[in-house]
């Protein structure tokens, strides 16, 4: 018998992460039920600004690597966590920008326009950082391991999985507790009554966006030291992410949540019979689920289905 | 607006006719140019796989987003009846097609009864599924390499046996599979198959109130376009002289979308044809002066996706109309029809 319980706490802690990745997304596609691929792009775009902060790459201009290198790492490492989500922020309002096109057309289009802004994405970047991995330093105090029942651990992904549960908890206080939140939702239930109630919708529309990619961005600061940086990164984020969303219901915030930490124990799990395989454990799990639940574990009605 | 139901279709039509004339000839002049005729070889593979996916995409409005998933099995599925059952070259294009084929008719009794966009995620939870299992199948699929030294085996019709392992025959050996799939498709999509595809597209409750099993026709386009795409797969097996996962990737899958939507996949019979060309002579043309090709073209299709979906057909048609209006007559609004007749 295999000891189960490491496993069970690193599939705990995976499933946190997805749910990270997955928060942007799924507040996109929740609140204004509009399919954004490319946020593993912006994800991965996040990591590569927090390089550029971080590890004084000098890539765009040597005045950035130097300017923050005058800083202990711990301060970069903050700065990386605030500057990094503003400016994909920007790039993300570029996108909803793009899309408004397509609000009124098939919800295909916006998945299509998309798609071919995510490989602008990782093409460009591909061009300015080159195809090379890069590895982001973390300050001492979350790097390094513990020993925990004889078997390392690392202190890091615990950190990061922390990280992951308070921003859990204070995007879903935004959106229930605050009007802010209030607003949103009942915009994405019938925009017209909003829009006569007064109310700017392009702007909320633009704000959710903005709101939905820097959280990409964030996701893709924190897990940057656990899966490393290369071009490729945001394929390997996107899909998760759309897989817990389609599994807990699109338009569910608790479902997806839940879908996280079911797929993280999961592969967890998986992983100690068969490591190789335990990552194709989460499609079929999609697929089991799906079959018996068109719309998920926890999904309503949406207009992404007709 | 269809066609005339009552009028019978032409099996082949003067743009047939025209365009394989055309590529028959492009051996002769392409190294002229500066090409080579591998990249023949490799626009008419795409094209193949382009006009099986825009049954989908185009004609039935499915979006598939895991069809690199039935190419790669395709190219899996003719190596390893090379390997290990027969070295016959049709044996191994049969095995290619059937493969692809059972595993498209899998897939596809699972995601007939979506729609829309959860219709694109189920298929890209699929295709990550084969395109995984390729990966770490060492011993089946050779993982991340792939199988190799897959034999371009002669062409062996009875009367005559034609040697394939240069690119020029292997260019007309394509060429004439790609003349076959032209007439079967156009007849097809030109059958009350095609045009039952055409209604479900343009509005699924109401065909199927009109009567028609939408669930039925769903699982047969389906598994008809994923082995056509295992057919073109099983080339493009020996075209590379190996098979590889990279195909199955959800990169891939999504370029056959790019493909096909760029060409005016959505609006006419040729459009995937177009597309594949443009991507592919981009790729090449493009890619010899900047390795951000990709970049550029992915440009291409933001602009294509936000002001002209129907793509460079779409704008040929536009044209072909204005030219008509400035002519004084009126103009014909039939694309379909138009564009292969």
């Amino acid at each position: 018998m295999i000891d189960l319980l490491p496993h069970i706490l690193n599939g705990i802690t995976l499933g946190l992460l997805f749910a990270l990745i997955a928060l942007g997304f799924m507040l996109i596609v929740g609140l204004m039920e509009q399919i954004n691929l490319a946020h593993g792009s912006l994800f991965a775009l996040g990591a590569y600004i927090a390089i550029v902060i971080v590890g004084g790459e000098t890539v765009l201009s040597p005045f950035f690597g130097d300017f923050f290198k005058l800083m202990p790492l711990a301060w970069r490492y903050v700065a990386a966590l605030l500057i990094a989500p503003l400016v994909v922020a920007i790039v993300g309002m570029g996108v909803e920008f793009l899309m408004r096109r397509t609000y009124a057309k098939d919800p295909l289009f916006g998945l299509l326009l998309t798609f071919g802004i995510a490989m602008v994405i990782e093409e460009g970047i591909r061009g300015v950082w080159g195809t090379r991995d890069y590895v982001l330093q973390v300050p001492s105090s979350i790097s390094g391991g513990f020993i925990f029942q004889d078997l390392i651990w690392s202190t890091y992904r615990f950190y990061a999985a922390g990280f992951a549960a308070v921003a859990i908890g204070l995007v879903w206080l935004v959106i229930e507790k605050t009007p802010y939140g209030a607003i949103i939702k009942a915009g994405a239930h019938d925009n017209e009554m909003v829009r006569a109630l007064g109310i700017n919708l392009s702007r909320l529309r633009l704000i959710v966006f903005a709101f939905g990619t820097s959280l990409a961005a964030l996701a893709g600061v924190i897990l940057a030291p656990i899966w490393g940086i290369r071009p490729h990164m945001g394929v390997d984020a996107v899909i998760p992410a759309f897989l817990v969303i389609v599994l807990g219901g699109i338009g569910s915030f608790w479902g997806a949540v839940i879908a996280s930490l079911l797929v993280g124990a999961l592969v967890g799990l998986t992983g100690a019979y068969a490591s190789e395989w335990s990552l194709l454990s989460m499609y079929l799990l999609l697929i089991a689920v799906t079959t018996v639940r068109a719309r998920g574990l926890f999904g309503k009605k949406s207009v992404l289905e007709v | 607006m269809l066609p005339n139901p009552h009028a019978s279709p032409k099996l082949v039509t003067p743009a047939m006719i025209v365009t394989l004339m055309f590529l028959a000839t492009v051996p002769l002049w392409i190294e002229r140019i500066g090409l080579y005729p591998y990249l023949g070889v490799e626009i008419l593979i795409w094209s193949i796989y382009a006009l099986g996916f825009n049954l989908l995409l185009g004609y039935t409005g499915l979006p598939s987003f895991g069809h690199g998933a039935f190419f790669g099995v395709g190219a899996y599925a003719f190596g390893l009846t090379q390997f290990n059952i027969s070295t016959n070259l049709w044996i191994c294009i049969v095995a290619a097609i059937v493969g692809s084929m059972i595993v498209g008719a899998v897939v596809s009794l699972f995601i007939s009864h979506r729609r829309g966009i959860y219709y694109a995620f189920m298929t890209i939870a699929f295709g990550q599924v084969f395109w995984f299992i390729a990966v770490k199948a060492h011993k089946i699929t050779g993982g991340e390499d792939g199988l190799l030294k897959i034999a371009r085996m002669p062409a062996d019709i009875g009367v005559a046996r034609f040697d394939l392992s240069s690119n020029t025959s292997f260019y007309y050996f394509v060429l004439a599979c790609f003349a076959v799939m032209i007439v079967a498709l156009w007849r097809l999509v030109n059958s009350p198959f095609g045009r039952t595809l055409q209604a479900i597209k343009q509005n699924e409750t109401r065909a199927t109130f009109v009567g028609y099993d939408v669930w039925r026709f769903k699982v047969a386009v389906f598994t008809l376009s994923a082995a056509i795409s295992g057919f073109a797969g099983g080339l493009f097996a020996m075209a590379q002289t190996s098979a590889f996962p990279d195909v199955m990737s959800l990169h891939h899958s999504g370029y056959i979308v790019m493909m096909t939507l760029i060409g005016g996949g959505l609006v006419s019979f040729w459009g995937p044809v177009v597309g594949a060309a443009a991507y592919l002579l981009t790729r090449d043309i493009v890619g010899a002066y900047t390795t951000a090709w990709m970049f550029w073209f992915g440009m291409f299709f933001v602009l294509i996706v936000l002001f002209k979906p129907e793509g460079i057909a779409g704008i040929a048609i536009d044209l072909k109309a204005w030219w008509a209006r400035r002519r004084g007559a009126a103009p014909v609004v039939d694309p379909v029809k138009e564009t292969g007749g």
